[in-house]
């Protein structure tokens, strides 16, 4: 059993939700309020990599880090060195494969606030970042909660995107999915099995407690507010 | 704490297209100024009184036009002139008063104060608390309070910001009228002592009759009537508004002449050959017009009355009777249908039941020419 | 009433059983290497023979996984040995039919835009500090990534460049890594560098006695459809024409048709 790879994929689960966090609620809060008639289009773009294969997705990341990519040529001038083959590169493509696993959830959480809060937050004379941090961010908390969970479960079960861009390092690139595949190229089922078992069970644990949570959660920042 | 007592006004002209189906398009238009005290914006719905509340507010924005509070211009479709709500000071409560769900009493009243050092803004907020009989709940959430002290922290966190103007979109629908007049009572007072400008908007004749210093209506996006009460919705001049205010019956007729030294006219209800009197209207012989007379207003006889001063007098029989609570509601064929109302006692004492002959009488004052 | 049943039974009958066509319908699970030669060698042997081939290319590996579980192929080309043997052993390939049918050849590929001068230092060339990434095969599971690492050992140099290493989940993947320009240098098979794509690179053929042969095995399979046909394909193979386009497209073929 692969605990370096198994350790790897967590920390490369936890990174990309935290960034994803990050970007995705700015991103999620402008597709949620602005009413700009292209927008459309951003959420399309959004939604791609729910569509595309991962080893798409995969190629096109492997050309756009390679010296003749846009990407490449910035992380070269800036570090020396490729970005394929390495951590970061793993990270900057997972966050992309996983995009709309976090923005989705946030867009639907921030829509489900009532407007009619929003206005009496403005009449108050809350601006826009207090209104964002003070009614919309509380009361969207369920939907955080999961557009966490979605990336981060997402990221842990990554395979196509990191087998193109990955180069399979240990303990660098070489993720339990991959270390899996290997195995079981190996013929080593034996091994294979296990720990894709034990990816199995913690993936179970972590959707669970947070379902659970969320339905806890649920309760207290969605009581139905009586409207008359 | 009495803040100075400001006579302050809200001048508004404004001009906003409601797209919308057959149905639900209109064109609000209007100009109007509120001085300080309680105006009712008094309509029925779809007649853009929450809609021109909310270009007031800066929640919505107007085609075309120029609103100012004072003398602070916040909206101005010419210089291109917009403040955002925040800048405002505009307290605006709801119809669905919109409280806090997730937050406390305290914390609610509290958001409009940010900038407050911390020793005021417990103060103002308990003070206000106070004053709208809500102490008591602080901590506790909204959804944890009844429907009337919902609406006491509603008023409380808009008022405790004290603001320049404050407006009111049906605040008290729901509620019963003892607690409608609490309320209203809790509000007079805080006005006397701020005398700021209200926009109340109701759609109720009873809480215009509560509150009612100035009375707008408005019909379809523009404002049709304007002043005390009694001038606004006892001499109904719309349809619509008459029904609004509590006009049972609605009666189409056509003029049969003019009277002009008695001050009446004669007109014969459709389709019947009712004639009645009605006080004179702008209108001439031929013209066909529309009569509203309170079904309170009419009285009921079982033998045909002498000597009275009322001009019309109906023939007709009981087509039939309901009753709703202590009030009795009669509909009375005359050749044209009429609603009458009579308490119990007087069902009892005439004897009153379906096919029975009665005899209606209506004061010529008592019926009002309604204009559409 | 019984008679109409009757004639639909037969109707069904012989919609199912067709008579036996002249002509054979095989299918070939063949390792990723192998794309440029096989697709010739099928054009040839289906003109030939008018026998239909349809060829799957995949990783020898997985190919291993799935014929264990009843994938339904005919012949399997591996570019591992050990992977026919195990389905003999398993008795899941026909016996007798084991075939080794090509040897494969590593060699070190650059790009041609590459300032590095392969033809001159050879094995050097992969210390130059412009190399920073070598893309190989997996060593674990890829015949060619072991080949790789034991030639890296034997010229001496593969504690200095093990850092640079990295794996190809195939060696069609490692040459990915490094025609994309991801990687500066690679290890691979002759017969992907000698390809159309690949054809325009520095390349630097590493001596066979390098590395353990890279043995690369055929055999029908047990629950093959049409054995006839997959035995017809593989005379085919051995057959001198075979060889011939075999060698052209950068395999080694071994001097007599050897078996087991």
């Amino acid at each position: 059993m692969n605990v370096e790879a198994l350790l790897l994929s967590l920390r490369l689960a936890l990174c990309v939700a935290a960034i994803l966090l990050v970007i995705g609620v700015p991103l999620a809060y402008w597709l949620a309020y602005s009413r700009w008639r292209w927008k459309f289009l951003l959420e399309a773009i959004v939604a791609l990599p729910l569509v595309l294969p991962p080893t798409v997705l995969g190629f096109y990341m492997l050309l756009a880090m390679g010296p003749r990519g846009a990407l490449g040529r910035l992380w070269y001038a800036a570090f020396g060195h490729g970005l394929a083959f390495t951590f970061a590169g793993l990270v900057i493509a997972s966050v992309l494969y996983s995009l709309p696993f976090a923005v989705q959830p946030l867009i639907a959480s921030f829509e489900t606030v009532d407007r009619k809060l929003l206005d009496a937050s403005s009449v108050l004379g809350a601006g826009r970042m207090r209104t964002f941090r003070r009614i919309i961010l509380p009361l969207s908390l369920p939907g955080i909660i999961t557009a966490l969970v979605l990336s981060f479960a997402h990221t842990l079960g990554e395979f196509g995107v990191v087998l193109m861009v990955g180069g399979n390092l240990a303990g660098v690139t070489r993720t339990v999915s991959i270390d899996i595949y290997d195995r079981a190229q190996s013929l080593d089922y034996a091994d294979a099995n296990r720990t894709a078992l034990l990816l199995l069970v913690i993936s179970f644990v972590v959707l669970s407690a947070v379902y659970g949570v969320n339905r806890r959660a649920g309760h207290r920042a969605w009581a139905s507010w009586p409207v008359k | 704490m009495a803040s100075e007592v400001s006579s302050a006004t809200v001048a508004a002209r404004v001009r906003k297209v409601h797209p919308g189906n057959a149905a639900t398009f209109f064109l609000l238009d209007v100009q109007m100024e509120v001085p300080s005290g309680i105006s009712i914006l008094f309509g029925p719905s779809g007649a853009g009184k929450s809609s021109l509340l909310d270009c007031i507010a800066g929640l919505a924005q107007p085609d075309a036009g120029r609103i100012a509070i004072d003398s602070g211009v916040v909206f101005d479709s010419e210089k291109g002139l917009n403040v955002q709500p925040q800048q405002r000071q505009i307290a605006y409560v709801f119809q669905a008063l919109a409280l806090f769900p997730h937050m406390t009493v305290e914390a609610n009243v509290a958001y409009g104060l940010p900038h407050a050092p911390e020793r005021e803004r417990n103060e103002r907020v308990s003070e206000i608390l106070k004053m709208f009989r809500v102490e008591q709940f602080r901590h506790r959430k909204p959804r944890e309070i009844s429907g009337g002290e919902q609406q006491r922290v509603a008023l409380a966190r808009s008022l405790v910001t004290e603001p320049r103007v404050l407006l009111l979109d049906e605040p008290l629908t729901g509620l019963d009228t003892e607690l409608k007049n609490s309320i209203i009572e809790d509000l007079r007072a805080w006005n006397a002592a701020h005398k700021i400008p209200v926009l109340y908007v109701t759609h109720s004749r009873e809480e215009v009759d509560a509150l009612g210093e100035r009375v707008i209506a408005m019909e379809h996006g523009k404002i049709i009537s304007e002043g005390t009460p009694r001038e606004v919705l006892d001499a109904p001049r719309r349809r619509r508004l008459a029904q609004a205010a509590g006009f049972e019956n609605l009666l189409s007729g056509t003029v049969l002449d003019l009277r002009e030294p008695d001050g009446v006219m004669r007109v014969r209800l459709a389709d019947a050959t009712c004639e009645i009197e009605v006080p004179l209207g702008h209108a001439a012989p031929g013209d066909r017009v529309r009569i509203a007379i309170r079904a309170g207003d009419i009285l009921l006889a079982t033998e045909p009355p002498r000597a009275l001063s009322a001009r019309n007098i109906l023939e007709g029989k009981i087509a039939s009777i309901e009753h709703r609570g202590t009030l009795v509601v009669a509909r009375v064929d005359c050749g044209v249908v009429f609603t009458v109302h009579v308490t119990p006692g007087a069902e009892r004492a005439l004897q009153l039941a379906v096919e029975k002959k009665v005899w209606l009488v209506l004061k010529t004052h008592s019926c009002h020419f309604v204009e559409g | 009433m019984r008679f109409p049943l009757r004639s639909l039974i037969l109707l069904c009958a012989l919609a199912v059983f067709r008579p036996a066509e002249a002509a054979h319908n095989i299918r070939v699970a063949a390792a990723a290497d192998l794309k440029f030669a096989l697709d010739e060698l099928g054009m040839r042997y289906e003109k030939q023979s008018g026998s239909k081939i349809a060829v799957s290319y995949g990783s020898s590996g997985n190919f291993l996984a799935q014929i264990q579980n009843g994938a339904p192929f005919d012949v399997f080309l591996s570019a591992d040995i050990e992977y026919p043997r195990k389905l003999e052993a398993a008795g899941l390939a026909e016996p007798g039919t084991l075939y080794a049918y090509a040897l494969g050849r590593i060699v070190i590929w650059m790009p041609a835009d590459t300032r590095v001068d392969l033809s001159k230092l050879g094995w050097k060339a992969l210390l130059d500090p412009d190399i920073q990434k070598i893309a190989i095969g997996n060593p674990e599971h890829a015949p060619y990534g072991r080949a790789a690492v034991a030639a890296l050992r034997n010229a001496g140099i593969y504690e200095q460049v093990r850092a640079k290493l990295v794996y190809g989940e195939n060696i069609a993947q490692a040459a990915q890594f490094v025609a994309s320009g991801n990687a500066q240098a690679g290890i691979l098979a002759l017969s992907l560098a000698i390809s159309p794509p690949m054809r325009e690179g520095k390349r630097w053929d590493i001596p066979t006695n390098m590395h353990p042969p890279i043995e690369q095995a055929a055999v029908i399979l047990r629950n093959a459809k049409d054995k006839d046909g997959a035995r017809a394909f593989l005379i085919f193979l051995k057959s001198a024409e075979a060889r011939k386009i075999l060698e052209s497209y950068g395999f080694s073929v071994p001097a007599s048709a050897k078996s087991q």
